[in-house]
């Protein structure tokens, strides 16, 4: 810490800081327009001068400049005031006077900074610019006539974003942002630059002309799509969910969002959401009141074990503990499940055993403590874009080491010094334990390692798993492995990161526990910047684990629960949100279980394609209309309220829950708040949390390992058909399971499936970018269009999993891999 | 005092009013002169066959009453426009601020004072209503 004095004012600050930063740290506003908590300092707007008397009074950027002993600073001098004077005149100089057309109005810098320092006249006279306005895509509208070219746009989408669309062109005074080749935008539209542009010069398109700033309300809240936790801010209009806000002082990740979170909240006050119960009647759903649709659901539920229920983990930690009461208690059954039964494998079969813990051993904020990262799959970017730009600052900023195991090559592989080892598809738990083998042979185990639990074990399982057999299976080389062993071993601190998911049914307890043998091996676990990372599918999929809403003590899973009800043993099937039809594998399959099984109900936003199937339909609320608790991919439990008042004619699923509870003789349960309370205390590392402590920024809910080494299975590796191509499934950047298909803003980019093939494939098929391609396999075929993109290896193609137009389940049918045919 | 002289003075005014114009005016049959710059019924300037209006919703801001409502909206253009301009006349209190807040001189306020109708929603000027009539 160093002192210094800011306006007379005796403070301290961190040796590291800036001027800028120390006045901020002590509530000194000083004036700026490019400066953002992200970046790196820049001193582009010359807004932020100050005197320093050791530096002869002379003006200089307090954003750029570094504290210093003894400083003696003046933020606000007649001087200084006329230089920001002159600085804003210079900028409006060019700047259209077009406030009552320009959406940042009211939230513009430029603009609040010209009323406080009253700038009314303008002593220089200039032409305006006329640069023509990029409307090129759907969601971000890019104004150069705007621009102050504090250049945060550019700076964001390169130092966090890493995607590098933005940057300067030309010289002096025709100096612009612009695209490649001074085209129009085309890029992952996370939209960040838009959220730190402090002018209107770049502004979403999908709430263009929506609502001025000062007219909407300000919901903080947590964000419903991907396993990371992020904060958002939501801004509400008459009761509608309008736009997500920017603001650099939310979560870990300061405001910043990907293309889901911030472009993706229509869905909340869509016109396509259900109002009203439907109930079938003669084959036709019915709209229906409560009383009727509750009361028939009640007595359908009085059936014990021949009850099963599939619930989202994109329900409240209350509503899913209420559930597994309400299931456990009054009903009488065991089955239930979530994420298809297999996605949350890997923490609640996998780290269960290596960890004692269904939970990851790092979180988050581990990854740019870490010296080396080791990423199973490049598409823990597109899974978790959030976490994915922690790497991208990681990487870029602290040198952190980044080794890719992956199937196919994507973002991450681009970045500075990035090795990605591209092995056939479905071979990563094999690599893994060739790697732990290595440590083995090579002597690069911690020696506390042999005194954890099955050591002997695992050291005779392993034995197979040489890096010569094992890297000849997977079409990489020993000396990758070896490489790759030596490095893990080596690094002071390593964090293994693997995302999970219904699309990725490689990713079970199997990897789980091959990854946590290495961290085992090595004692690179519960320490800071160490660690498996497993990044979980939706919003609340840890807390669903937590909350114990999966199959155990006998109970069916996901898939048996399907078996189950086209056998006929499970006559009434209850799905709290889930689109099975469209999200589990073997579309077919699914499908005659639902139509086999006596009575369906479906609590749901929209009517989907699993509700349209349903005998009731229960019209429920989004994240945003209800309160409670969050449970991130890290354990980070985070609380949230509404942001906006329900339609008095739904019910939230806690609601729902409550009232069937009574309905089958149970006593009213308490509100969210008090059985939080309640659940709190009875479930592991959340002791003592309540949603009146969660209030203000949510808590880490600690997770204690009692490490055990589990000896992996010997697995047949996925064997290439010959004439025939692998199809590994995934998530898209754009989406996030099926929700992401009613926010408009991901449908403007990425509105419908496609497979993506390498170029070799593509000539040898002789397919062209766009074509409609027919892919076949043993349980189907569809149609999807063809992307061509240099980053699939030979023989591999990739599709998503989100959509019901055209669903991937038709031809996949869950294992990790699987054979296609391709033709035009 | 002499009880006649007040009765006096008093018919004294009575006879003077009786040869004056009289304040009363016979409406309808004679129309009051309003002033220029009277506060009655807005109107909506109009350029170019356009509304002037560009939806920056400062009046509705600045309303003390409530009673504007804006949607706006974008045209084939890229412009902004306003897709729905209502004012509420039951609720409006003519302050004017509307004119005042206005930085296109969109809004105006006429001299038309006579805003009596049958039905409430009658009431509710509509944009084309209150666009100014060529």
């Amino acid at each position: 810490m160093v002192n210094l004095t800011i306006d007379d004012k005796q403070v301290t600050a961190p040796k590291s800081a800036t001027i800028y930063e120390a006045a901020k740290l002590n509530g000194i506003k000083i004036p700026i327009l490019c400066h953002d908590k992200k970046l790196k300092p820049f001193g582009a707007c010359r807004m932020c001068l100050v005197e320093v008397e050791q530096m002869k009074g002379r003006q200089i950027p307090a954003c750029t400049t570094p504290v210093t002993e003894g400083m003696i600073i003046r933020t606000s001098t007649a001087d200084i005031v006329k230089a920001r004077k002159m600085v804003l005149e210079l900028l409006l100089l060019n700047h259209p006077l077009d406030c009552p057309v320009c959406d940042k109005s009211g939230d513009c810098d430029l603009q609040n900074l010209t009323y406080e320092y009253q700038v009314n006249s303008n002593r220089f006279t200039d032409e305006k610019f006329s640069h023509e306005i990029d409307y090129n895509n759907p969601l971000i509208e890019r104004d150069m006539n705007r621009c102050v070219l504090c250049g945060k746009c550019a700076r964001i989408c390169d130092e966090i974003v890493s995607y590098g669309a933005l940057t300067f062109i030309d010289r002096g005074i025709e100096t612009k942002i612009g695209c490649e080749f001074d085209d129009g935008l085309n890029c992952e539209f996370c939209g960040s630059c838009i959220a730190v542009c402090p002018v209107g010069s770049l502004l979403a398109r999908p709430f263009k002309h929506k609502a001025r700033f000062w007219a909407m309300t300000k919901h903080p809240s947590v964000c419903g799509y991907c396993g990371t936790g992020c904060n958002i801010t939501l801004g509400v209009k008459d009761n509608k969910v309008l736009t997500t806000i920017y603001d650099e002082e939310q979560g870990f990740h300061k405001g910043q969002l990907c293309v889901r979170g911030r472009f993706g909240y229509q869905f909340i006050s869509s016109e396509k959401r259900l109002t009203t119960p439907l109930i079938k009647k003669n084959g036709r759903l019915i709209e229906s009141t409560w009383d009727e649709a509750l009361e028939l659901v009640a007595g359908r539920l009085k059936g014990g074990n021949s009850v099963a229920a599939l619930a989202t983990p994109r329900l409240t930690n209350e509503e899913l503990a209420l559930f597994k009461k309400l299931l456990v208690e009054n009903v009488g059954t065991k089955n239930f499940d979530h994420a298809a039964g297999y996605a949350h494998t890997a923490l609640t079969g996998g780290f269960a055993r290596s960890f004692g813990t269904s939970a990851s051993s790092a979180t988050i904020l581990d990854i740019q403590k870490s010296d080396l990262l080791l990423v199973i799959k490049t598409d823990a970017y597109e899974t978790h874009p959030v976490v994915g730009f922690e790497i991208n600052m990681g990487v870029k900023n602290n040198g952190i080491k980044l080794t890719i195991l992956s199937d196919k090559r994507g973002k991450l592989s681009k970045l500075p010094d990035a090795t990605t080892i591209v092995h056939r598809p479905g071979s990563e738990v094999a690599i893994l334990n060739a790697i732990a083998k290595t440590l083995l042979d090579d002597k690069l185990v911690t020696a506390t390692a042999a005194t954890i639990a099955g050591y002997a074990e695992l050291e005779k399982a392993l034995s197979g798993f040489t890096a010569e057999a094992v890297a000849a299976e997977c079409g990489i080389t020993a000396a990758a492995i070896k490489t790759l062993a030596a490095a893990y071993a080596s690094a002071e601190k390593a964090l293994i990161i693997f995302p999970a998911g219904q699309a990725y049914s490689g990713h079970n307890a199997e990897l789980a526990t091959a990854a946590a043998n290495l961290a085992l091996l090595t004692g690179k676990y519960d320490r800071e910047g160490c660690g498996v990372l497993c990044l979980s599918e939706k919003n609340n999929s840890q807390g669903a684990v937590d909350m114990g809403f999966f199959a155990q003590d006998g109970g069916l899973n996901g898939v048996q629960i399907l078996d189950a009800c086209a056998a006929g043993t499970v006559k009434t099937l209850f799905i709290a949100g889930e689109n099975p039809l469209i999200s589990y594998p073997d579309h077919a399959k699914v499908k005659a279980a639902l139509e086999a099984v006596d009575f369906l109900v479906v609590s749901e936003l929209f009517l989907t394609e699993t509700a349209a199937m349903a005998d009731v339909v229960l019209p429920v609320c989004s994240y945003a209309e209800k309160e409670g608790t969050f449970t991130s991919t890290d354990r980070h439990v985070q609380y949230f309220k509404a942001a906006i008042r329900k339609n008095i004619k739904i019910k939230s699923d806690y609601e729902v829950f409550s009232n069937l509870v009574t309905r089958l003789g149970g006593a009213l349960p308490p509100t969210p708040a008090l059985f939080f309370s309640e659940i709190a205390a009875n479930t592991p590392g959340y002791q003592g949390l309540s949603h009146v402590s969660l209030r203000k920024e949510g808590a880490f809910a600690p997770v204690a390992t009692a490490p055990k080494f589990v000896a992996p299975l010997a697995v047949a590796p996925f064997a290439p058909e010959t004439g025939k191509l692998a199809l590994v499934t995934g998530s898209a950047l754009y989406h996030n399971g099926t929700l992401s298909e009613y926010g408009e803003g991901p449908m403007h980019v990425c509105p419908e499936n496609y497979v993506e093939l390498s170029r070799s494939d593509a000539s040898l098929y002789k397919i062209a970018e766009g074509d409609l391609v027919t892919l076949s396999s043993s349980s189907g075929s569809i149609k999807l269009k063809a992307k061509i993109t240099p980053r699939m290896p030979a023989g591999v193609v990739f599709s998503p999993y989100h959509f019901s137009a055209a669903p991937i389940n038709t031809i996949w049918n869950g294992s990790p891999v699987t054979s296609v045919t391709v033709s035009k | 005092m002499n009880p006649i002289t007040p009765i006096i003075n008093g018919m004294k005014i009575t006879l003077k009013h009786m040869f004056m114009k009289p304040v009363t005016l016979q409406y309808p049959t004679e129309r009051p002169k309003v002033a220029k710059r009277f506060r009655g019924l807005h109107a909506l300037n109009v350029s170019h066959d356009k509304a002037k209006c560009v939806a920056c919703y400062l009046c509705p801001t600045v309303c003390p009453a409530k009673c504007i409502t804006v949607e706006a909206a974008e045209d084939a253009n890229h412009d902004k426009y306003a897709s729905v301009y209502e004012i509420d006349m039951l609720r409006c209190i003519f302050c004017g601020y509307c004119v005042e807040a206005c930085p296109v001189d969109a809004v105006k306020m006429t001299e038309e004072f006579e805003l009596a109708n049958y039905n409430r929603t009658d009431f509710i000027y509509s944009k084309e209503r209150l666009l100014v009539k060529k």
